[in-house]
Parts: C-alpha cells; sequence; structure tokens
C-alpha cells in the first residue's frame, strides 16, 4: 500500500464542507472512509460532478494524492475523456439507467491504466433533491488479465483440436492406403490413435522437462519385448532428449520395432537386435551416432517402395531432430543408422 | 489417375509429420514427385531462399510460433501459396488476399487451390 501524504490545508478545508454532510449521515460516510472499495463523493449541484471526498483506497487504486483528487471532475480519470460509449455508459450509472457496474478504462497517475467496474448512487438531502452522488469502483485488473489468459488458452486448445483432427483424418487416410482388409484398416487405426493418444500425454505432462534414450528405448520396445528380451541388447549412454525430440525418437523405434516383429529380426526365433549408439564430436557440433542392428532373422529383401514406417522414422530424424537417418535393407539383417545432434548438456561418451 | 501436377516443384511447410505424410501422398498421386517438406520457420525460410519452387502449402503455425516469415519469403520471390490453418484466425495482414484451406483439410479443395495458384500449366495434361 502506497503511504498516504498528510492532509494539506486545502484537504482539511475540502474535509470541512464534507463535514455536514459526515454529520448527517454519521456512520456511512465512516465507513466509506474505511472501506477497502474505492470510493468518492461529487458534488451533484455543480457541473461535471467535482470530487468532493475520496477514501485512501481510491488514492491507493489511482496513485494521486487527495488534493490532486478533490475538485477534478468526476471523469478526470478516464483514458479516453471523449470515448462516446463509455461516456454514455458513466450518465446512465448517474441516472440510475444501469443496473451498475459498467467497465469502464481509467488511468492512474503513472499512467498505467486499468479497468473498473462502476457502481454510482445518488444521496439525496431531506427534501428530495439530488446533492452528491456516491461511486464505487471495483478494480477489475486481475479479472481482466484472466479473461485474457483464459481465452488465449481457448485459442490454443482450439488449435490443438483442429490439428489433432487433421491428424486422425491423416491416420484414417493412411490406413485405408496401405491396408489390405477391413481388419488390417481397423488395427492400423486403432495402434496409431493409441500412440496419438499417448503422445498427447507426454507433451502435456509438466513435469516432463526431458526423457532419456535408454529409457525411451525400453519404453517404446517394451510391447514387442515379452519372451524375447534376451534377444536384444542395448547399450549406450541415458542421454536426456527434450520432449519434442524424444517423441520423436520414440515414434521412430516403435516404427523400427514393429517392423523388426513383422518382418526381421525378431519375426523368427534366432534373430536379434543390437542396439548402440554413443556421441562423437563432429565438425557440424557434437552428433549422437545410434546403430540399430538386426542378425539372424530370415533373410531380408529390401521393400519395393518406402513404407509408412521408414517415412516415419525418415521425417522424424530428418525434420524434427535436424539428423540423418539411414536404413540399409542388407539379406543379414536391418541395419539402421542415425545420427543426431547431441542435446545440449549431455556429456562426451 | 491424372498426373495434373506433373513436373512441378512444391514446398510443404507443416509440423505435423502424418498431415505432411498425407499431404505428399496426395500430391504424388496427382503425379507431383518434388515434393520438398520442412517443419520449422528457419528450415522453410532457408529451402525458399536456396531453391526454386511452383507452389507452396504453408501451415500457419509451427509448434506455437507463428510462420509469417515464411510467406514474407514465399512472397518476396513471387511463389504462390496456399495457407492451411485450423484456426479461425485472421489470415495475417498483407496476406488476406490469399488461398486458405482449413484444418481437417478437403484434399479436393487443396488440390483445386494448387492448380489454380501453379503458373503456365499447359493445357495437354
Amino acid at each position: 500500500m502506497p503511504k498516504i501524504p498528510d492532509k494539506s490545508d486545502e484537504q482539511k478545508d475540502a474535509e470541512a464542507k464534507v463535514e455536514s454532510f459526515k454529520n448527517k449521515l454519521g456512520p456511512f460516510v465512516v465507513a466509506a472512509d474505511a472501506t477497502r472499495m474505492a470510493m468518492v463523493f461529487t458534488d451533484a449541484r455543480q457541473p461535471g460532478n467535482p470530487i468532493i471526498f475520496a477514501n485512501d483506497s481510491f488514492l491507493s487504486l489511482t496513485g494521486y494524492t487527495r488534493e490532486e483528487v478533490l475538485g477534478q471532475s468526476f471523469n478526470f480519470l478516464m483514458v479516453h475523456a471523449a470515448n462516446a460509449e463509455a461516456l454514455a455508459k458513466i450518465e446512465a450509472e448517474f441516472q440510475g439507467e444501469s443496473d451498475g457496474g459498467s467497465e469502464i478504462r481509467y488511468r492512474r497517475k503513472d499512467g498505467s491504466e486499468f479497468w473498473a467496474a462502476l457502481f454510482i448512487s445518488p444521496v439525496r438531502s431531506e427534501d428530495g433533491d439530488i446533492v452528491q452522488y456516491f461511486a464505487s469502483f471495483i478494480d477489475l485488473t486481475a479479472l481482466k488479465e484472466e479473461q485474457a489468459h483464459s481465452r488465449q488458452l481457448i485459442d490454443e486448445l482450439n488449435h490443438r483440436v483442429k490439428n489433432t483432427l487433421a491428424t486422425v483424418q491423416s491416420i484414417v487416410w493412411q490406413a485405408f492406403r496401405t491396408a489390405p482388409d477391413a481388419k488390417a484398416i481397423q488395427g492400423a487405426i486403432e495402434a496409431r490413435l493409441v500412440a496419438l493418444s499417448r503422445s498427447h500425454d507426454l507433451l502435456n505432462s509438466k513435469n516432463w522437462k526431458s526423457a532419456g534414450l535408454l529409457d525411451l528405448l525400453n519404453d517404446a520396445l517394451e510391447p514387442f519385448v515379452d519372451g524375447r528380451a534376451e534377444r536384444i541388447m542395448i547399450t549406450g549412454e541415458n542421454i536426456g532428449f527434450p520432449p519434442q525430440a524424444a517423441l520423436a525418437l520414440s515414434v521412430a523405434f516403435n516404427e523400427l520395432a514393429t517392423n523388426a516383429v513383422k518382418y526381421g529380426a525378431l519375426s523368427n526365433d534366432s534373430g536379434s537386435i543390437l542396439i548402440e549408439w554413443k556421441i562423437n564430436p563432429t565438425a557440424e557440433g557434437r552428433r549422437v551416432n545410434l546403430h540399430w542392428l538386426e542378425k539372424d532373422g530370415p533373410l531380408v529383401i529390401p521393400p519395393s517402395r518406402k513404407g509408412f514406417g521408414s517415412r516415419v522414422i525418415e521425417h522424424g530424424l530428418t525434420d524434427e531432430l535436424g539428423g540423418t537417418v539411414h536404413l540399409d535393407y542388407q539379406p543379414s539383417g536391418l541395419i539402421c543408422t542415425m545420427s543426431i545432434p547431441a542435446p545440449e548438456g549431455s556429456a562426451n561418451g | 489417375m491424372d498426373k495434373v501436377l506433373s513436373g512441378h516443384r512444391i514446398l510443404i511447410v507443416e509440423d505435423e509429420m502424418l498431415l505432411l505424410m498425407t499431404i505428399e501422398d496426395v500430391l504424388a498421386d496427382l503425379g507431383c514427385e518434388s515434393v520438398v517438406s520442412a517443419s520449422t520457420v528457419d528450415s522453410a525460410v532457408s529451402l525458399v531462399e536456396g531453391q526454386v519452387f511452383d507452389a507452396a502449402v504453408l501451415d500457419m503455425t509451427l509448434n506455437g510460433t507463428s510462420s509469417r516469415a515464411v510467406a514474407d519469403a514465399l512472397a518476396a520471390r513471387g511463389v504462390p501459396f496456399v495457407v492451411a490453418t485450423g484456426n479461425q484466425d485472421d489470415i495475417w495482414d498483407g496476406f488476406r488476399d490469399r488461398a486458405v484451406v482449413r484444418k481437417p483439410f478437403k484434399y479436393d479443395k487443396l488440390v483445386e487451390i494448387l492448380m489454380r495458384l501453379l503458373p503456365g500449366r499447359s493445357s495437354d495434361d
């Protein structure tokens, strides 16, 4: 709360003028003086409704001293003094033609602006004439900020919903394009919707700052490991990747594992996969070089055209990670070589 | 299927991988083999500055960032483009007269717009 300066003679004079109505209204004015709601009284018999009383809360809200406020016309705080719409709202408050609470934009002494809800009531003399107006201001700054923030969140959410619908559309489109029959189409759509939902969870978990490469691999391979654990060897440091990169890697590993189970080293009883990586300093900075080596699976026949999985891997690694990836369909087993920029803060290894 | 887009070079700027791949497939089905893609503002701008494109598909937002800089780069080189967006928001100032496709896409509409944008299409295809 800013310090309220001592009262000047002018102020004392002004207060003396309202002393009579203080006396008449007694406890009401004492309450107005003490309340935390910003309040002023104006002289209804003067043009422009000059302010004749301002409580401490009003001075705190506006940053003015009492001397600067008293005698000013009621609208002296308005940001746009000529704003016809705002002036009409204020006039309606004075005339009692409003239910109260018109939102007006005001300016503090330091130039900063605030929104306030305005409530005005007439104070009548014994013979019924309006002698003063009593106006209170509810500071809407926090509310307005909250509203703007909510608006932003809603816009962001709308954007995500539309993008997600477009992604689902792509999933359906791709499934119909590549899957041979209705059951396969259903399976493909289901698997990718589950993966989409999982990545949504990952990106939205607030505490998720990074994920380790080792953890990502174990997680991606988990659905495929069942009974084959000893056939998958993983060696490398648990290098931490930020969420977006981790997601692209996770998708790539999932595609590689799916391929291994369908056609590669995990599609027979004897095949195995070795996954190893290390960080190498290169001319373009430090890179994580990862090898995925399959062996002892069935004879590998290179695909006649680029499949969905390999395209997902390539786009993810190049577009999202700024890396390179090479899929080498050796007859003895698939060799996938990835080179990705090492995340900041990772140690050489 | 008509190879109505054969021989054209098209840039797709889109951060959602599956969407990008589907646009690629739709264009490939129409004979467009030369499709280049980017998913960030920086990579898209350097592609536009370093290569020649007949047309582009530009997502308005890439990972939460406005792709306005890409629109400026395309406009500076006279590359026609269609704006893709999931928002009901206004298109950027200076680009309000550009063609827009809303997400989820009507792919027929996307293709129709691209064909309209492409320069000097001959009638013998």
